[in-house]
């Protein structure tokens, strides 16, 4: 028991924190929570199997074409449903231009590709055994972004940008940096990290186009307990939101295992409304 | 007697009066279409029954219109796809009806949909057939001019009850579904059936669809001794992780349930193909092969139109095809020996007796709008899928 909620615990958790980063790097470019972080997890196993088993590509072609059309879609979601309403954050309207375009790629992805799960491919030949590739490829897909975005982040002159823009939009602007260029590159970035957790968690969550919610409300609860725009926060949270879950799944079961999850949820909020790791915010008065 | 010109002209208009009343006028046959609505889902969520179905609707149409019409009239299969959305179902039903002026309205085919189109159709006084298996989707005092030419949820339950008490002779039952309206609403239903005949539920419970590891269900499943698991679920990643899972375990537990155990889709996503066996999905006796490996004699005439119509059976299942082919055949009938108004036709069906389906006999009365017979479903060996019908599970007489 405590085998299975460790492997499928760490391994579902690691999808839901790589989902959260994929909010995070948007949140950072944008201040906008897009709703389309989901439906790039759901693309991730649909296009990898699309790619792979369908079009019978050899795995590394076919996981290039996942993630090149994974920026495709930040970039994309940048321009129709983030650009056109970031002049009115305040209005929250990016609530719906992202939910607006992640039901038009669910709809779509459900007529062409199936409304049924389809297989996704063994990545590796290696026989079926205890910790399996479907385990092990979600933790390993979590540690690349994870030490991949610290490196960008801290020893790249982009990284720094990336970061800069983040802090103080205005002030980076005023320093010349191209803001607009930036944030096309971050959801250029975050479509990648989304596609990445839905490929190598396909085994798991098979390529089905109904995941795109699932992942949407799963992988916003790393950002709420980690702290928004929080990586390691999201991702600490990420995992321990699927042991938790996967705990709940053995201990109480059934219809339960959701309504525990969400529970716990509620009260870390109400405990901490700023998230396990983040910072309460100082607020000049 | 005088003749008077008055005498003269009023015998004149009797006689014409009395000619002209007598002459037989010329026969006019009505040679009106027979217009039946129609509303599959064809895309969307539960388009692969609606494509399946709509083979067989379309090939009884071309029969009926080619061997002359129904009594020289013509039918004319209105559809409107429903995008397996109830809300279009709705408008399609509505403009069917209003707009088309339909004489029958076959379907919706799918229960979600039906459940909001049957009161409309009744409101509105137009005679429905449907395939859908929720129980509440035929009521002779609520819906008079509905009726049903396929199972109910209760029978579909019971024939699988049935299979896993009289059959397999187990008595210690795990009965499973999805959260979903159907998943829970099969579960309740199911349960008591199985008590009443004898069983016990050693394990019940409901389990989201998406979540990805169901081992734990499994190893309640399993704890409890249960000795057949039941699963109640149109959710084929749902049921083939259930399987899969039991592959893992090694476990010989057979698995009794949903017609969704045996589709394409479970099967593909099962991550071996001998975990398939001692899987047990519903039919109907009409489209199994017999344990001598033959399908019943209405059955291989269908299959050979079938051929001869160049339709695919290979990625469908073959009751599908059968019971869309009856549906449009049964308002035909009506039609030819009742007629065409609303009315006429409802007359006939209340009164129908062994109508010779491919799909089934199928008799109504006017108290009893479900007409499919108890003794056609069947439980089938998963595993044995050939051009959209299966083996019958063992134990079955022929």
């Amino acid at each position: 028991m405590v085998e299975s909620i460790v492997s499928y615990g760490v391994g579902i958790g690691c999808i839901y924190a790589l989902i959260g980063i994929t909010y995070n790097v948007m949140f950072s470019a944008s201040r906008v929570f897009s709703f389309t972080t989901g439906i790039l997890g759901m693309l991730g196993g649909v296009l990898g199997s699309l790619f792979i088993a369908r079009l019978g590509m050899p795995v590394v072609v076919g996981f290039a074409l996942t993630l090149a059309a994974g920026a495709l879609f930040g970039v994309l979601t940048e321009i129709v449903a983030v650009r056109p309403v970031l002049k009115s954050l305040e209005q929250h309207l990016y609530v719906l231009s992202t939910l607006a375009l992640a039901l038009m790629i669910q709809q779509f992805t459900a007529i062409e590709w199936s409304t049924e799960p389809q297989p996704f491919p063994r990545l590796f030949a290696i026989a079926r055994g205890g910790f399996d590739q479907e385990f092990w490829m979600p933790m390993l897909a979590c540690v690349v972004v994870v030490v991949g975005l610290e490196l960008l982040y801290r020893y790249t002159l982009v990284g720094r940008a990336f970061l800069a823009i983040s802090e103080d939009n205005y002030a980076a602007r005023a320093l010349g940096l191209p803001e607009r260029a930036l944030r096309t590159a971050s959801y250029a970035l975050a479509g990648m990290i989304g596609v990445l957790a839905g490929f190598a968690g396909g085994e798991m969550l098979l390529a089905f186009f109904a995941n795109a919610p699932m992942l949407t409300f799963y992988g916003f609860v790393p950002v709420a307990l980690g702290g928004m725009g929080n990586n390691r926060g999201a991702v600490v949270a990420g995992l321990l939101l699927g042991l938790f879950q996967q705990a709940a799944n053995f201990l109480v079961g059934g219809i339960f295992a959701s309504v525990a999850v969400f529970t716990m949820f509620i009260i870390v909020l109400l405990a901490r409304p700023e998230g396990l790791a983040g910072m309460a915010a100082e607020r000049r008065v | 007697m005088l003749i008077t010109r008055r005498r003269v002209l009023a015998g004149a208009s009797a006689s014409v009066t009395a000619l002209t009343s007598g002459i037989a006028r010329p026969a006019i046959a009505n040679t009106e279409s027979i217009r039946i609505g129609y509303l599959p889902a064809l895309t969307g969520a539960s388009s692969s029954t609606g494509i399946g179905i709509n083979r067989g609707v379309e090939l009884a149409i071309r029969e009926i219109n080619a061997s002359g019409g129904v009594n020289g009239r013509q039918i004319e299969l209105i559809t409107r796809d429903t995008q397996s959305d109830p809300t279009k179902a709705v408008n399609g039903a509505t403009e069917l009806t209003r707009g088309q002026q339909v004489h029958a309205v076959f379907g919706p085919l799918n229960s979600g949909e039906s459940l909001a189109v049957v009161p409309l159709l009744a409101r509105m006084n137009v005679p429905q057939l449907h395939p859908c298996w929720v129980d509440t989707l035929t009521d002779p005092k609520k819906y008079p001019m509905c009726f049903r030419n396929a199972p109910t949820n209760q029978q579909i339950g019971g024939a699988a009850n049935r299979y896993v008490v009289e059959v397999l002779k187990r008595k210690k039952v795990a009965v499973i579904s999805d959260t979903t309206g159907y998943g829970t609403a099969s579960v309740n239903a199911y349960v008591p059936m199985l008590k009443a005949k004898g069983a016990e539920v050693v394990y019940q419970g409901n389990v989201d669809a998406n979540n990805p590891d169901v081992k734990p269900e499994m190893l309640r499943m399993q704890a409890a001794g249960a000795e057949a698991i039941m699963p109640w679920s149109v959710n084929a990643g749902f049921l083939s992780r259930l399987i899969n899972v039991r592959g893992q375990m090694n476990w010989d537990v057979p698995m009794v349930g949903q017609t969704t155990l045996g589709s394409g889709q479970t099967r593909a996503l099962l991550e071996k193909p001998e975990y398939w066996t001692k899987v047990y999905p519903n039919n109907f006796r009409s489209c199994c092969f017999d344990t001598t490996g033959k399908l019943p004699d209405r059955t291989i005439a269908f299959v050979e139109r079938l051929r001869a119509a160049n339709i695919d059976m290979s990625d469908t299942l073959l009751w599908w095809i059968a019971l869309g082919y009856d549906g449009p055949r049964m308002i035909a009938e009506a039609v030819k020996n009742a007629g065409s108004k609303p009315e006429q036709i409802v007359g006939y069906w209340n009164k129908l007796t062994n109508f010779p389906g491919v799909y089934g006999d199928i008799s109504f009365t006017p108290e009893q709008h479900d007409g499919y017979p108890d003794n056609e479903i069947v439980m089938c060996e998963a595993n044995s899928l050939k051009s959209g019908a299966f083996n019958l599970a063992p134990g079955y007489s022929v």
